[in-house]
């Protein structure tokens, strides 16, 4: 793990279990799922890293200072949550630290919940839902819930990475993606993305309070949204619309 | 080739006053950071997308707790619009995690720079799940 990046660890940590990734992406499909996900499960905070390369920034809760990305977890899930978007320059040694960490913990699996904009959202009377994945055999984990593929193009972000150093580790990993907003915060896409995530590790939490307290959360996230759009734009997220190009 | 017409002097100066608006709101933004928020008018600024596409420039707003009624949207010069909504709830500042000021807000507001000429005259409006939806043709 880099110097510069450190994962402190406050309780015991589960062996074996299952890391997901909730962090400031289109529509904050991963942050709103995952802060769902916490509330739900009752998780309780056993981690959190401390990195030089992140902003001066803390996080108040109830008087006291937080790290911005914290790891919660059950005796099955360990769940990593950033409350601010990650620096596009600092995503490689963030990633390569969390990912090395959960290595350390034998996670048996590493998943990333994000988003995957579509033009016209607003008119979208359901939302689909894919999948990525670091090999064949996690694709086919995937594939055998049904799980639409996506099939080719590009990915930019943090879920990106988490897929390439898991493919390199050996580790399996997917990465699930509800059609979103690309710019507006997407409790639609957040309870969508939990369904899929149920099928795969058969940990299902109820969406119904997500989709009622949904427009509060639109509001409560416009900050955020705002500062991840930022941050989109300089990791060249636009890119993720590119037709690609394939040599064979 | 084009004959071009010289540009008129309130022409000059309309570019020159939009020029600076621009340069504000772009560099006023960056160095000195506001919030989405104005005790003051006690209103909020929403999230808001301009799409520039060969036809037309949409632009969306994602204005939650409000109704297509309250909605209004208004033309203040050639090429930029006034927005406001009237929430369906008052939001208190702690409501959204914010102590250490007091207030409440029950409105959304923002000023929208048009960033081609468009058709004010033709332009459409639709209002979807909390998303207002504002259509202007471009002017070619």
């Amino acid at each position: 793990m880099s110097e510069q990046v450190r994962i402190i660890e406050k309780k015991k940590i589960p062996s074996g279990a299952t890391l997901i990734f909730g962090f400031p992406d289109v529509g904050l499909v991963g942050v709103i799922a995952a802060s769902h996900l916490m509330d739900e499960l009752n998780l309780t905070e056993v981690a959190y890293l401390d990195s030089t390369l992140l902003p001066p920034l803390i996080v108040l809760h109830e008087g006291l200072p937080h790290s911005s990305i914290r790891i919660f977890a059950d005796s099955n899930i360990l769940l990593a949550i950033s409350e601010a978007p990650l620096p596009a320059d600092v995503i490689y040694p963030i990633m390569d630290a969390l990912i090395d960490w959960g290595k350390s913990k034998n996670v048996k699996m590493m998943i990333s919940l994000s988003g995957i904009p579509i033009q016209d959202r607003q008119d979208a009377k359901e939302l689909k839902a894919f999948a990525a994945a670091s090999s064949p055999e996690a694709l086919k984990i995937a594939q055998d819930k049904d799980i639409e593929i996506l099939m080719e193009g590009y990915m930019v972000g943090p879920q990106a990475i988490m897929l390439q150093r898991a493919a390199n580790a050996g580790t399996p990993a997917l990465t699930l993606l509800a059609q979103c907003f690309s710019n507006y915060p997407d409790p639609e896409a957040a309870a969508e993305v939990l369904k899929e995530l149920g099928k795969i590790t058969g940990v299902r939490v109820d969406v119904a309070k997500l989709l009622e307290k949904g427009e509060e959360i639109r509001l409560k996230a416009r900050d955020v949204m705002k500062r991840t759009q930022e941050e989109m734009s300089k990791m060249k997220k636009g890119q993720e619309y590119d037709i690609p190009i394939y040599v064979s | 080739m084009a004959i071009r017409r010289r540009p008129s002097i309130s022409d000059i100066i309309d570019e020159y006053f939009a020029d600076l608006e621009e340069w504000v709101e772009r560099f006023g933004e960056t160095i000195t950071e506001r919030p989405s928020w104005n005790l003051r008018n006690c209103s909020i600024e929403p999230l808001r997308e301009i799409v520039v596409t060969p036809t037309e420039v949409l632009i969306t707003v994602d204005l939650p707790f409000t109704s297509k009624s309250t909605v209004k949207v208004e033309p203040v010069s050639k090429n930029s619009l006034e927005i406001s909504a009237k929430m369906n709830r008052k939001i208190r500042l702690d409501d959204l995690g914010v102590t250490h000021c007091k207030g409440e807000f029950q409105t959304f507001h923002c000023h929208i720079r048009i960033p081609v000429p468009v058709k004010m005259d033709k332009m459409d409006i639709q209002y979807k799940k909390g998303i207002l939806e504002i259509h202007l043709p471009r002017k070619h």
